[in-house]
């Protein structure tokens, strides 16, 4: 039996779930709570209640209380989760901010799901096969990204831009995906700060942020990453990071001051972040249009749920000409994850679409031509499933980074 | 693979049955942190006629039978009692099939949640009247009709869901499929009514805990719902219990027909604001009991005079009226305009980090729950001991009393009574004596109210045992049910334990 170290320091979250079910089950129109777990949704007549975390919760008291083990089918279970985050906000809610339910102040899902990811990575069990590459990519010298891309490959969109400093105050942190997979919304960017006159830095010695690494469980990666990136930053002269990555933001904002037990010795910022303080300024020279788009937002979760940023990239755009924001039905807590987090794109990428699938939809009703967000992931997969979907479906909508919306207008 | 479980993944396939042990786990508790039972088989099945041929092998076979719609009981009643046999669980049977909005009847499988039934109904301008119980988000339908449940808004107005109920098909437990009410005609081409056609042989499975047939699929009675609504709350004065009581008499004898009317006990008001959960009360100056009234009417007039005569009862019972907004500690409209009703009974659940409720549900008159609270006070203080030794392992106190009251159909009203207590794994330790009391202080608690002369409407594993172990049934009433039971369940395969017949 393994120790279960990080399960333990978990109990008050488990032993403190009811076992109401709302984490899989809840609707309640008014105040706009439609479902809450999109893995149990796209598993559909399959849905036992092992992919919820009432059934989860149920399976974790189980194994605290020595009745049954940990091994490599929990494993197989427990890592179709996306850790959205969507079954803490049901238990959290009461939708009203003059009744409190006192779970919140011991009940996360996310910790509880990552603690048990932890365990079964020390016990041998996890990572999974696919999962493991992901990691020993990341740990590669030659590489430092979950790609399995030669490291100096990350860095090749830099060429076009010679005003990229090696030193400054506000320091840009690329990660992998967007250089690896989505350098077009880089360029975009480029396109955005150079229009309104900023300057930033940018280091080729950064690595990946290690957020796969957390997500799936492995905690032990991310010491060396974390100290590393840190002293490169450090040794610029930052004053700010920003990301255009919400994952980053989420792994440089949240997880690395926790894992480090203090404050970073600079401010870490969303793009939108930037963004809004550009639009607020005046700095971003827009052409002059006719008429108006209808624009949805999906709120990705490593910005909405687990960071509480929800309104700013509203603010960003209300202020862009020309476009008319028209929200989903299920939006901001409520929101419905894309499907990518969590190693599940990885691992399981059939559930990833699938889960995107619905999100696509769920934007299509609105009746919106574009379907907008500021996540290379949710960009990632929502492209992914938009590719699988039907003609007429496509001619609907489009998916493109909030970056590219801006950049497009400029 | 057993040769059961092969005939079993033959009528469902393979992707509907399971017996993972995680899966089984997952499915082995409901909502209570001591009453456990680890299935052997997890099946989903999609129809009447695949639960029909699951119970004919479950009967060649022996193996017994658990229908688990939310799994929301609180007192095990969708899990197996011991460990072994199969759960059925219903989730997967959770469509509306039709809505006849003539005649102003849905029927859906009996697997969905009131919460999705009244979400589609609110497209049409309906609900359910009785939205079902207060975990309605994610209980089912099935579970509601085989409890009498109430709790989850408009019980005053509607009363229980059963009062709704117009046609059941059932599955009987050895694989015969009826339908009841209008549909027991094989000429009629709707559901329309629930009596007639002989006896009301639906209402043999109303309030069933699930022991005699697995409800597949309901037809319920439904409700334009009125444009004019009104929801006020109002602070207690001194004896309040008695006073609360006073009120809801004082309303049924007017005969206003308000939507819900819930009285909160000062204990609750006053802990809940010390631990901070209810903000919008922590500026009351006195921490006293609320009660509160929602209505509804189809005129502005029709309404203004309804809360003419609830304000009039109210003023003379000396109540204070809290100001309108939920902010102001208006509770009424959060329960009615935010669907609160379906949220409440969560804060009072997790009061401390793993605390968790030993509790039954009853209905009894109106002028009977005053004596009742003032006796489970009495009650606590006589297990003081054995309360202290909660204490001393877990720091917290166990809390006896009621959850709160609330006025259903007739002069009733529904009691959540009990304590809470915690699970026998605590910080790390798994402390055998912490269950050894949680058992012991439930059944001692719950004989006590019994002895009051309650009625037990959720029994699930714990209270409907209790009922038959303590000898509170007259014989005659309690065999007669076990004569039916002998009939429709020869070999005792669904819900096997309950009301504990043959000492199973």
């Amino acid at each position: 039996m393994s120790e279960l170290k990080h399960l333990k320091n978990e109990w008050k979250a488990i032993f403190s779930c009811m076992g109401c079910g709302d984490c899989g089950y809840a609707i309640r129109p008014a105040v706009d709570r439609y479902l809450t777990c999109p893995v149990l949704e796209a598993k559909g007549e399959g849905g036992f209640e092992i992919y919820f975390a009432r059934g989860r919760m149920n399976v974790l008291k189980s194994i605290l209380e020595g009745q049954i083990p940990l091994s490599r089918e929990l494993a197989e279970f427990v890592y179709e989760c996306m850790e959205c985050g969507n079954c803490t906000e049901v238990c959290h809610m009461s939708q009203n901010e003059y009744i409190v339910l006192n779970t919140s102040k011991w009940i996360d899902h996310v910790k509880v799901w990552e603690a048990l990811r932890k365990d079964l990575i020390e016990a041998g069990f996890a990572p999974l096969d696919r999962h493991g590459k992901l990691i020993d990519y990341m740990n590669d010298e030659g590489m430092r990204n979950p790609y399995g891309e030669e490291e100096a490959k990350k860095f090749e969109w830099t060429t076009e831009f010679p005003e990229i400093k090696d030193k400054g105050d506000l320091v840009f942190f690329g990660g992998c995906t967007m250089p690896l997979r989505q350098v077009d919304a880089l360029k975009s960017m480029m396109k955005i700060l150079k229009a309104a006159g900023k300057v930033i830095a940018m280091s080729k010695n950064e690595w990946c942020c290690g957020s796969v690494a957390l997500r799936i469980g492995d905690e032990k990666a991310l010491t060396d990453i974390i100290r590393h990136n840190i002293e490169v930053f450090k040794n610029m002269g930052a004053k700010t990071v920003f990301t255009a990555c919400a994952g980053c933001y989420r792994t440089w904002k949240k997880d690395y001051p926790e894992l480090l037990g203090e404050e970073l010795p600079f401010e870490i910022k969303h793009i939108t972040e930037i963004l809004v303080e550009m639009l607020n300024n005046d700095e971003i020279p827009f052409k002059s249009v006719e008429g108006s788009e209808m624009i949805t937002w999906h709120d990705p979760c490593h910005l909405g749920r687990h960071m509480d940023l929800y309104e700013i990239p509203r603010e960003v755009l209300s202020k862009i000409p020309g476009i008319e924001l028209v929200e989903m039905k299920r939006n901001r807590k409520n929101a419905w994850c894309c499907g990518a987090g969590g190693g599940v794109k990885s691992q399981f990428p059939e559930l990833a679409l699938d889960i995107s699938k619905e999100r696509i939809q769920e934007a299509i009703d609105t009746g919106a031509n574009i379907l907008t967000t500021s996540c290379p992931f949710c960009i990632g997969n929502f492209r992914d499933a938009y590719k699988e979907m039907e003609t007429e479906v496509r001619e609907k909508i489009q998916v493109i980074d909030i970056i590219d919306l801006i950049a497009n207008k400029i | 693979m057993s040769e059961v479980y092969k005939k079993l993944e033959n009528i469902v396939k393979e992707k509907f049955i399971s017996n993972s042990i995680y899966v089984r786990h997952a499915y082995s508790r409901n909502v209570d942190p001591v009453l456990q039972g680890v299935p052997d088989i997890v099946i989903r099945p999609k129809d009447a006629q695949e639960i029909a041929e699951i119970l004919k092998i479950a009967n060649i076979e022996n193996i017994p039978v658990t229908p688990r719609g939310g799994g929301d009981c609180e007192f095990g009643g969708s899990k197996p009692i011991g460990d072994g046999g199969i759960v059925l669980d219903m989730k997967r049977m959770n469509e509306v099939i039709n809505l006849d909005q003539e005649n102003l009847i849905v029927t859906v499988e009996a697997g969905i949640s009131w919460g999705k039934l009244n979400e589609y109904l609110c497209h049409y301008g309906l609900y359910t009247g009785c939205m079902g119980p207060g975990s309605g988000m994610t209980a089912a339908i099935g579970g509601g009709i085989s409890h009498h449940s109430v709790g989850g808004g408009g019980c005053a107005k509607y009363g229980a869901c059963t009062n709704q109920l117009v046609s059941l098909e059932v599955v009987l437990p050895t694989g015969d499929i009826i339908e009841t009410g209008s549909q027991a005609n094989k000429y009629s081409k709707f559901p329309f009514n629930r009596f007639g056609n002989g006896p009301d042989l639906a209402g043999l499975f109303c309030g069933d805990n699930g022991i005699f047939g697995v409800k597949t699929k309901v037809s319920l009675q439904i409700f334009p719902r009125p444009p004019f609504a009104a929801y006020k709350t109002f602070q207690l004065p001194r004896k309040e219990r008695e006073v609360s009581a006073k009120i809801m008499t004082d309303i049924r004898q007017k005969g206003i027909d308000v939507y819900d009317v819930m009285y909160i006990m000062d204990l609750i008001v006053r802990i809940g604001c010390e631990q901070g959960m209810f903000p919008f009360w922590e500026n009351l100056k006195k921490k006293r009991g609320i009660i509160f009234y929602t209505i509804e009417a189809n005129s502005e007039k029709e309404l203004e005079e309804k809360i003419k005569q609830l304000d009039e009862i109210m003023l003379n019972n000396k109540t204070e009226k809290l100001d309108p907004e939920i902010s102001d500690g208006n509770m009424a409209k959060w329960h009615y305009t935010e669907q609160g009703h379906w949220q409440f009974y969560h804060n009072l659940w997790g009061m401390s980090p793993c605390m968790e409720p030993l509790t039954a549900e009853c209905f009894s008159s109106i002028n009977s729950y005053p004596p009742i609270l003032n006796d489970i006070d009495q009650w606590d203080m006589e297990h003081n001991e054995d309360m202290q030794k909660i204490l001393n392992i877990t720091k917290s106190r166990p809390i006896a009393g009621s959850g709160p009251i609330l006025l259903i159909d007739g002069n009733n009203v529904e009691i959540t009574c009990g304590f809470t207590s915690f699970g026998s794994y605590f910080d790390g330790e798994i402390h055998e004596i912490l269950k050894e009391l949680d058992l012991k202080l439930w059944k001692s608690l719950l004989e006590r109210v019994t002895k009051s002369g309650v009625q037990w409407y959720m029994m699930g594993d714990f209270m409907s045992r209790l009922m038959v172990d303590i000898g509170a049934y007259t014989p005659e009433y309690y065999n007669f049910m076990k004569s039916i039971k002998k009939v429709l369940d020869p070999k005792s395969i669904l819900s096997r334990g309950k009301f504990n017949f043959w000492g199973d």
